[in-house]
């Protein structure tokens, strides 16, 4: 199995989605999830050229995740960070070593998986990029599983996503440059909802730990 | 180059470079801080100076203190001149990783001995750290040395880090792997900055320091110089780990690799200086979870290399 410098691109973003399952410090995970999804832009700059897309849309879509997806998106949550006064995780359902041991066997698990998709064309990278956008969604599934604050989840939910934009990435033709616009307007949007609504979860019931939400209150 | 004036460079180098990368990474964070800071030499003249000094011994140790310094300090010479730390020069012999590995094991043996031979309390309690710490790391530095053996073909570690190799150099997301998971064990290893304070003497953060805390002139000398010749073999491994991943993109004529290992040696003893002075010690029930870090890389290795025999 030897890797060319695209797969390696690869390797590296579920590399650093695997090691934010390591740390509980909320700015060191939000430092590793915009390299990890810098990592995803490149990438996905490099398919377009690749494929000979016109440079406005390869570019353009490059550009655009590294500006909304690496640098908005983790700005506006320190943002939050600090309003609410949180930096650390303070517990965790699973220890962090053993979870990210678990995201590497997880990551294991979904290379025999990806084999398994039906490969619609021989992209350049399909096979290694399906198995670590499968990874990636199992990897942001355990990050939101196993964190008592809400931030967390937040930050599990988009690496989910970009999981999803790297199968849609890997798998298929390429989308159109305004479907692409369009999810990631979304994403934008529902980092704010989030936002917001941690804002109202602290003013209500003081802290942010989704361990505790589970009674109902007036 | 013949091989006799081989030998002797690769002896002066064991003689004067641990010392000189201890120096190095005073002088840097000296630097770091804003101060001028002594000279690079300055470590190998406390080392002679020691050597001159008395030696004053506990009334209860039986000997072993003195005997263990000794056996510890000629182990680390015998692994510096067997394993490939520098690339190009020549073995004592042909050592496999597990000897490696192992022979490390021994020379932490009689360190923690000597610890526990002056029934001081501090002795005591930094061998147990001591020995906590290296059950975690081994399987680190096992699984990145059997990651690479097992695309190598074989367990000789003067073969691996061959660069005359070339099923090796076309897999530079392993080598690159595999160097970051052992800087990170050896930073443990070495009792270096997150999991251990070298520089202070406040008994609740030493592991290293609080065991040769009884140690004195000629003894303390062999012990400290045991301690940076480690440095060096696993300081200059895990850079011929990153020159590996370069090889990919570069190919050069392999002697240029000797000098190539040097500087790689100085810019990773010269990282340890700058992680030193960005970042403070871990607290220790916080330390098995970075060591999580070196066991993950360990495993990613494990997991590539056997991709790489389908």
């Amino acid at each position: 199995m030897k890797l060319t410098n695209l797969e390696l691109v690869f390797v590296g973003v579920a590399l650093t989605a695997i090691m934010m399952l390591g740390t509980t410090n909320i700015r060191t995970n939000l430092s590793l999830y915009r390299w990890h999804t810098m990592l995803i832009a490149v990438s996905s700059g490099w398919i377009g050229y690749l494929r000979a897309e016109p440079v406005f849309h390869w570019l353009g879509i490059a550009l655009m995740i590294a500006g909304a997806k690496a640098w908005f998106a983790p700005w506006f949550l320190s943002q939050i960070m600090r309003k609410v006064e949180v930096q650390n995780d303070s517990a965790v359902f699973i220890p962090t070593a053993l979870a990210m041991h678990i995201g590497i066997a997880l990551l294991a698990l979904s290379y025999p998986l990806a084999q398994t998709l039906p490969s619609v064309l021989n992209q350049p990278g399909g096979s290694i990029g399906a198995t670590v956008a499968l990874s990636l969604i199992s990897t942001g599934m355990l990050l939101m599983v196993t964190r008592h604050i809400a931030v967390s989840q937040v930050m599990g939910f988009l690496v989910i996503e970009n999981g999803i934009y790297l199968i849609s990435l890997t798998q298929t033709r390429g989308m159109p440059l305004n479907i692409e616009m369009g999810v990631l307007l979304d994403l934008l949007v529902a980092v704010m909802v989030t936002g917001l609504l941690l804002f109202r979860i602290k003013k209500n019931f003081e802290h942010i730990d989704v361990a505790k939400l589970n009674e109902l209150r007036d | 180059m013949n091989i006799a004036l081989k030998w002797m460079v690769l002896i002066s180098c064991v003689v004067f470079i641990p010392p000189l990368l201890i120096g190095l990474i005073r002088k840097t964070k000296a630097r770091l801080q804003g101060r001028i800071g002594a000279s690079i030499c300055q470590p190998i003249f406390d080392l002679a100076k020691l050597f001159a000094k008395d030696e004053l011994l506990s009334e209860i140790s039986n000997g072993m203190l003195r005997s263990a310094s000794v056996v510890s300090a000629s182990v680390a010479v015998l692994i510096a001149l067997s394993s490939p730390w520098l690339p190009g020069m020549p073995v004592l012999f042909h050592s496999d990783i597990f000897i490696f590995v192992y022979l490390f094991a021994l020379l932490r043996f009689f360190t923690v001995l000597s610890a526990l031979d002056t029934a001081s309390a501090f002795g005591a309690f930094a061998a147990s750290r001591e020995v906590t710490i290296a059950v975690l790391v081994e399987p680190a530095v096992m699984l990145c040395f059997i990651a690479l053996a097992v695309v190598a073909g074989t367990t000789d570690l003067s073969a691996i880090f061959a660069f005359t190799a070339d099923n090796l150099s076309i897999y530079p997301g392993l080598w690159a792997m595999a160097g970051c998971g052992l800087y990170l064990a050896s930073l443990v290893e070495l009792s270096r900055m997150p999991a251990d304070d070298p520089t202070t003497h406040l008994e609740l953060t030493m592991v290293h320091e609080a065991m040769i805390i009884e140690n004195s002139g000629p003894n303390l000398a062999l012990v400290e110089y045991a301690s940076a010749l480690k440095m060096l073999i696993l300081m200059g491994l895990s850079g011929q780990c990153f020159l590996h991943a370069t090889t990919a993109v570069l190919k050069l004529h392999h002697t240029i690799y000797s000098l190539g290992g040097l500087l790689a040696l100085f810019v990773m003893v010269g990282f340890i200086a700058v992680i030193e002075s960005t970042s403070v010690k871990l607290r220790w029930t916080k330390l098995p979870e970075f060591i999580a870090y070196a066991v993950t890389f360990g495993l990613l290795c494990a997991m590539y290399s056997l991709g790489t025999l389908r």
